[in-house]
């Protein structure tokens, strides 16, 4: 059988008794036409929140730039109302972007939690009303439950996704590609577990989000960051393929932001190296080295998107 | 819960194409990562195969070709088991 949203039920074993799992969606910032997508998520959130033994209750950071632009919409109130505030708390935030979504989110959740929970991150701009969108509802789940069960401290979740994807081609040539020109040996332990460095689905416990949100929260690419931050103190990973889903329309990633996600990349990489061996004498020689590697690097993915996305 | 319930089994069916192996065995956290106890068996297409009882969870696994451990390249994750090394994991519902 296969698993879908409707017959998604957390593990009962031994270890998922010790913590709990603190499920954290992220609103869609562009409010879609069609709520089909966001019913079906909450269709599942329904199911989390009716579980207290095992789900915290869920919690849906919504940006107050979102609330304000619908305030006149019925529909949008409606399900605001009778779905996202009914079977999750809202956390209305003022965010710049979704990484801030995702940090007001995950630290009031581990303000909540304890030491043995788990924090699983659920994007809400998927397809989820679809086929597809149901059955990787119906198999999120295991994020947390890895964590919980193999005793990890973080799991990621891959989508699959074409050659010609825009995701798939900012990580190979972009994301992956200034990894590996900052990061060497980091990069090929991250590339052991996942393809998919910026997923923005994943679990992480307690301890590792403490760590995590203790440490400077970068304006972006969060997942890379962590990601990043996993392998520099030897954390336990796992990666879980999630199935075939896309995101919404509105948050798909034409030619401009594609390059705007490479180059947010290259500039958080940097002041990660920075910060790492800005101590060493002769951190500013090597670091200009690096630059101009970078650079090459940059250009080189920029040539290859515009090949691919115009 | 009952006393006395057994949480259930499902078969999985573990496929192996290391087709110029000459013993293939199952190993993982369900056998103690035993090289022994679960070999697998060899098919007229030269694939390796053995079908598994498993409980509910999630279970770390990998193939032992000819003694060298090797990841199930169609697995649905990855992860490291207790000695450090990446080996796949599936779900079992």
């Amino acid at each position: 059988m296969k698993k879908t949203a409707k017959n998604v039920r957390v593990s009962k074993t031994k270890k998922a008794a010790a913590g709990k799992i603190h499920p954290i969606i992220i609103y869609p910032f562009k409010q879609p036409n069609d709520y089909s997508d966001l019913e079906g998520l909450y269709g599942m959130v329904s199911r989390l929140a009716a579980e207290p033994e095992s789900y915290a209750r869920p919690l849906t950071v919504m940006d107050r730039k979102t609330f304000y632009t619908m305030e006149g919409n019925r529909a949008f109130l409606d399900f605001r109302d009778n779905a996202v505030a009914r079977h999750s708390e809202i956390l209305d935030a003022w965010c710049v972007d979704t990484c801030q979504m995702w940090y007001e989110g995950l630290g009031a959740a581990f303000e909540r939690g304890a030491e043995n929970d788990v924090y699983w991150l659920i994007p809400g701009d998927f397809n989820y009303g679809t086929t597809g969108g149901q059955e990787v509802l119906g198999g999120l789940h295991d994020l947390p439950e890895i964590i919980l069960e193999l005793d990890q401290d973080v799991c990621v979740g891959e989508i699959a996704t074409g050659h010609h994807n825009s995701k798939h081609l900012i990580d190979t040539y972009g994301t992956f590609a200034l990894l590996y020109t900052w990061f060497p040996s980091e990069a090929q332990e991250i590339r052991q577990f996942t393809e998919r460095p910026r997923s923005e689905f994943f679990a992480i416990r307690h301890g590792f989000l403490r760590e995590a949100l203790m440490q400077r929260w970068y304006p972006y690419e969060q997942t890379v960051v962590m990601l990043l931050q996993a392998v520099f103190s030897k954390k336990r990973m796992s990666r879980f393929m999630v199935g075939n889903i896309s995101d919404l329309p509105e948050g798909r990633e034409p030619l401009a932001p594609a390059l705007q996600q490479v180059e947010r990349t290259e500039r958080v990489l940097k002041s990660v190296w920075r910060e790492r061996n800005q101590f060493r004498s002769d951190w500013v020689e090597q670091y200009r080295q690096l630059e101009i590697r970078s650079d090459q690097v940059r250009r080189a993915a920029f040539t290859i998107l515009q090949n691919h996305l115009t | 819960m009952s006393p006395g319930y057994q949480k259930p089994l499902r078969a999985i069916n573990f496929i192996c194409r290391a087709t110029q192996a000459t013993a293939v065995s199952l190993v993982g956290d369900f056998n103690d990562w035993n090289p022994i106890s679960h070999p697998m068996k060899h098919m007229p297409d030269r694939s390796w195969l053995l079908t598994l009882n498993l409980k509910h969870g999630h279970h770390r696994y990998a193939f032992l070709v000819d003694g060298v451990l090797n990841l199930d390249p169609n697995a649905q994750g990855i992860t490291r088991n207790d000695k450090g090394e990446r080996v796949s994991l599936v779900p079992v519902s």
